[in-house]
């Protein structure tokens, strides 16, 4: 009885969430396309200036920065469940814990590949010739987010490879222990060497309604990224289950 | 009649002993350190014919020690696959498992002595490197003094998972995928030490990475040492 009580209150946080997300999420398509300047003048608005180049003009192309910066803060939350869930699960063993790693590493390997794909399309036009994949220049920020990507992916594989349940579980939680520190060197990674990525946006956000737009989408976005992680998370403990239940 | 108690070794007395063990094996069978040899050797090659064609001396040099350290990770991968595979083979890890001592000194023995392999196969690669790739490696002390931290940092999540690993079928390409991306870090830190002293910014240039580099070693071992009990216990 407890447990159905539990179960369906996980539901209600999924759905509550889920709702928020949905929201969310279509509040930043209206403002970022209807509600921020249609045309930015030339000369208005930069981001930092590149190692040894020009400040770069965003033009249009700043609105992608509404889905890559909440996608990133999703990955960097998915990141931190996987180091919570190991720590939690090493200490109580229960099966709640490891469903929540496997479910943040697979909504991190999602909002991992938007940041990555949202961010060399920008960089094509930014830095590269325009061409798809130009703007890939191997830059620290750029190259520690892919292997964060396949730290994620290569989670999801060592678990999958694993002869018994327990192993399953004891590495899963192990390996999310050792992905946590990996977020914090994405994010210390432009100040180390030399970096295309932009460093501040603070020219970008000194237009109100971009601020407004920026500060909207980090909450609704990354809330309908973390929706998506509840959904996954109570769709892996179904899973879970049902295995107990036909090992009974 | 009692039967006689048995004497526990000391902490200390249980790590010398399993030490001495790791290296008597090694001195004996010599698989470690062959394999990790060799492969280091067959890189080295690999690499030289590859840079064939590199005229610009800062390139060069660059991209070779970038190489060099590529080398040592699979070299260790190498290694770490085959410490474990033979004691899983021969059950000794389970043998290991009952000490009535804490796992951590099993973690301990096994970085400290793989530690000890991998340095005398970078020894090798060092001796083989400087005349063949035409590098010189002792002009910039600090770029020696970092490799032992380099590899504390590459080992100690390898010993880590290789002990997982080790039990399953295909563990030897698993521990790659694993591994790989945890120690990009330190392949960051190693490579810009290297970088840092061969562009001439000295030391002071080096100490971001040689902080990184430290800050890595200490926060694996020290993972190691906690989590290697959890991971084989049972």
């Amino acid at each position: 009885m407890a447990s159905a009580s539990k179960s369906s209150h996980a539901w209600l946080i999924t759905l509550i969430l889920a709702v928020l997300g949905l929201i969310g999420a279509q509040a930043v398509l209206y403002m970022s396309y209807l509600y921020t300047p249609v045309q930015i003048t030339p000369g208005t608005l930069w981001v930092g200036e590149p190692d040894g180049g020009s400040p770069i003009n965003l033009y249009e192309s700043y609105r992608i920065f509404f889905i890559h910066l909440p996608s990133a803060y999703a990955t960097a939350l998915c990141c931190l469940l996987c180091l919570v869930g190991g720590v939690l699960w090493l200490l109580t063993k229960q099966d709640k814990w490891e469903a929540l790693i496997v479910s943040a590493s697979e909504v991190g390997l999602v909002t991992g590949a938007m940041v990555l794909l949202t961010g060399t399309l920008w960089a094509d036009y930014a830095w590269g010739s325009g061409r798809i994949g130009s703007g890939w220049n191997w830059e620290p920020r750029l190259t520690t987010m892919l292997i964060l990507w396949l730290a994620f992916a290569a989670l999801l594989v060592l678990r999958q490879s694993m002869d018994t349940p327990r192993q399953r579980s004891v590495m899963t939680a192990v390996y999310g222990i050792l992905l946590g520190p990996l977020y914090p060197l994405v994010s210390k990674a432009i100040e180390i060497g030399q970096t295309s990525h932009p460093r501040s946006f603070s020219d970008l956000l000194s237009a109100p309604e971009i601020a407004t737009t920026k500060h909207i989408a980090s909450v609704g976005v990354t809330l309908a990224f973390m929706a998506l992680v509840a959904l996954r998370f109570q769709t892996n403990r179904i899973g879970q289950q049902i295995q107990q239940e036909r090992a009974a | 009649m009692n039967a006689p108690v048995a004497n526990r070794p000391s902490a200390i007395g249980a790590l010398s002993a399993l030490f001495a063990r790791e290296i008597r094996v090694e001195l004996r069978t010599k698989s470690l350190l062959t394999s990790m040899g060799l492969f280091a050797l067959l890189c080295i090659v690999i690499v030289g014919l590859g840079v064939r064609g590199i005229s610009s001396n800062e390139t060069y040099h660059r991209f070779v020690l970038a190489m060099l350290w590529v080398c040592t990770m699979f070299a260790a991968v190498v290694g770490l696959n085959r410490a474990a595979v033979s004691d899983q083979r021969k059950q000794f890890f389970s043998a290991l498992m009952i000490l009535p001592h804490d796992p951590a000194l099993v973690y301990f023995v096994r970085l400290a002595s793989t530690l000890v392999f991998l340095l005398a196969t970078q020894a090798i690669m060092i001796v083989v490197a400087v005349p063949l790739l035409k590098l010189d490696f002792f002009d910039q002390p600090l770029m020696l003094a970092v490799v032992p931290l380099a590899d504390l940092g590459i080992l100690a999540p390898g010993v880590l998972l290789s002990s997982g690993t080790s039990r399953v079928r295909g563990g030897e390409a698993l521990l790659t995928i694993a591994l790989l991306p945890v120690t990009v870090p330190v392949f960051l830190g190693a490579t810009g030490v290297t970088d840092a002293l061969q562009a001439g910014l000295g030391a002071r240039g080096a100490l971001p990475y040689v902080l990184l580099l430290g800050i890595c070693a200490a926060m694996f071992t020290a993972m190691g040492l906690l989590l290697y009990g959890r991971l084989n216990e049972g």
